[in-house]
C-alpha cells in the first residue's frame, strides 16, 4: 500500500539530503593507527598507576624496619600487579571494535552488556579482593611498629581498617547495583532471542 | 578473477551504502560533530571487518550489522559518562494520543521529529525501525538484528501504529 503514511515516511527518510561524507583509505589507515595509539596510551596510564603503588610500597619495603609491614608492602605490590593484569586483560577484549561486530546486533549487544556485568559483579575477586590481604598485613605491621599504648594502638588500627573497609564496601555496592541494572537489560534481550 | 580484497570490498560497500550509513549515524547521534565522529568510526570498523568477511551472510546484512554494532558500542561508551534514558517501542505506543499527528506536525518538521523519535528508542528498537524505514522486509530485519521472526513481526506492527498515529496528518516532508 504505497499511500500508507509510514511508506511515505520511509521514502522521506531515504531521500533526505546527506553530507556525502567519505573516508579515503589513507584516512582510515591513519585512524586505525590512532586507535592503536589510544589503546597503548590507556595501557601506559594503567602501568603508571601500578608503578606509583610499586614505588610507594617499595619505599616502605626498604625503609620500614618492621618485618610484618614489609611483608604487607610486598603483598600490596603483588595485589596491584594482579589488578593491573586483570585491567589489561579485560581492556584488551574491548580493544577491537571490529572483532565480532559482524554478529547479529542482538547477540553482540547482549554479550557486550554481559562482559560489563561480569566485570562489575566480580569486582571483589579481581579488583578489591587482591588488595585486602596486603592492606590488612600492612595495617597490622605499621601498628605494631608504632610506639603507643596497646588500647590506643588497637583503636587506631580498627579505625583505619574501618575506613578502608567502608570505602571498599561502597565501591562494591555501587558496582553490584550497576551490574543488577545491566542484568535487567540482558534479560530483556534474551527474551527477544527466543 | 579472484576474491575482492579488503579495500575493494570496503570501497564497494561505501559506494553502495554510504548514504544509508549517514542516515544511520544521524539516528544514533544528534550532535553534528559526534555524528561525524561516529560515522568515521563506522567506516573504520567496516574496513577492518572486511578482513574477516567470509560470505556467511550478504554484504548488506554484514554492513548493517557492523554499523549498528559500532554505533551501539559508541553509545555504550558515551552513556558511561551520563546520558538520557531510552524508551522501548511499547512505551512510545502506550504514551501515544490520537491527536499527536496533526497537533505536532505543524510545529516541527516531520523528518526532525522522526529522527528525534528514533534517537529516543532503545538500541534494538532503533535498529528495527531504521531497517524498516530503509525499506527492508521482516526476514532481512531478523537477519541483521538476530530477532526471532515473531518478535520482528510484533515490532513492525508497533512501528506502523506509532508512525501512523504520530505522523498521520498534515505531514510536510519537504526539506
Amino acid at each position: 500500500m504505497p499511500n500508507e503514511p509510514q511508506n511515505e515516511l520511509g521514502e522521506a527518510w531515504r531521500n533526505q539530503p546527506g553530507e556525502n561524507i567519505t573516508m579515503p583509505l589513507e584516512e582510515i589507515r591513519r585512524r586505525a593507527g590512532k586507535f592503536q595509539r589510544r589503546i597503548r596510551w590507556r595501557n601506559a596510564r594503567e602501568y603508571a598507576a601500578v608503578a606509583i603503588v610499586v614505588i610507594i610500597f617499595g619505599f616502605y619495603l626498604k625503609w620500614f624496619p618492621n618485618p610484618v609491614a614489609r611483608a604487607g608492602s610486598v603483598m600490596i605490590i603483588a595485589g596491584a600487579l594482579y589488578v593491573a593484569y586483570q585491567l589489561h586483560r579485560r581492556g584488551s577484549s574491548e580493544a577491537m571494535p571490529a572483532g565480532g561486530a559482524f554478529e547479529p546486533c542482538l547477540g553482540f549487544h547482549r554479550r557486550a552488556l554481559e562482559r560489563q556485568r561480569d566485570a562489575l559483579a566480580s569486582v571483589w575477586s579481581w579488583y578489591l579482593g587482591p588488595m585486602i590481604p596486603g592492606l590488612a598485613v600492612f595495617l597490622v605491621g605499621s601498628a605494631v611498629a608504632t610506639p603507643i599504648p596497646l588500647p590506643y594502638l588497637v583503636l587506631v588500627t580498627v579505625m583505619r581498617a574501618a575506613v578502608v573497609g567502608t570505602v571498599f564496601w561502597l565501591v562494591a555496592k555501587l558496582n553490584h547495583g550497576a551490574a543488577r541494572k545491566l542484568q535487567a537489560q540482558i534479560d530483556e534481550l534474551k527474551a527477544l532471542e527466543q | 578473477m579472484g576474491e575482492p580484497s579488503q579495500d575493494e570490498r570496503y570501497h564497494q560497500a561505501a559506494a553502495e551504502y554510504g548514504a544509508a550509513l549517514e542516515r544511520l549515524a544521524r539516528a544514533y547521534e544528534f550532535d553534528p560533530d559526534r555524528r561525524r565522529d561516529l560515522l568515521q568510526e563506522i567506516h573504520l570498523a567496516l574496513w577492518r571487518s572486511f578482513a574477516l568477511f567470509d560470505g556467511r551472510c550478504s554484504a548488506r546484512t554484514w554492513v548493517y550489522r557492523v554499523a549498528h554494532n559500532t554505533a551501539v558500542s559508541y553509545g555504550i561508551g558515551r552513556r558511561r559518562s551520563g546520558d538520557r534514558n531510552l524508551v522501548s517501542l511499547e512505551e512510545v505506543e502506550l504514551t501515544l494520543g490520537d491527536r499527536d499527528g496533526d497537533e505536532a506536525a505543524g510545529r516541527r518538521h516531520v523528518l526532525a521529529r522522526l529522527t528525534e523519535l528514533i534517537q529516543s528508542l532503545k538500541p534494538l528498537d532503533r535498529q528495527v525501525i531504521l531497517s524498516y524505514l530503509e525499506g527492508m522486509d521482516a526476514s532481512a530485519i531478523g537477519e541483521i538484528t538476530g530477532l526471532a521472526a515473531g518478535n520482528v513481526a510484533t515490532k513492525i506492527h508497533r512501528i506502523k501504529t506509532v508512525l501512523a498515529k504520530r505522523f498521520s496528518q498534515g505531514a510536510d516532508y519537504a526539506e
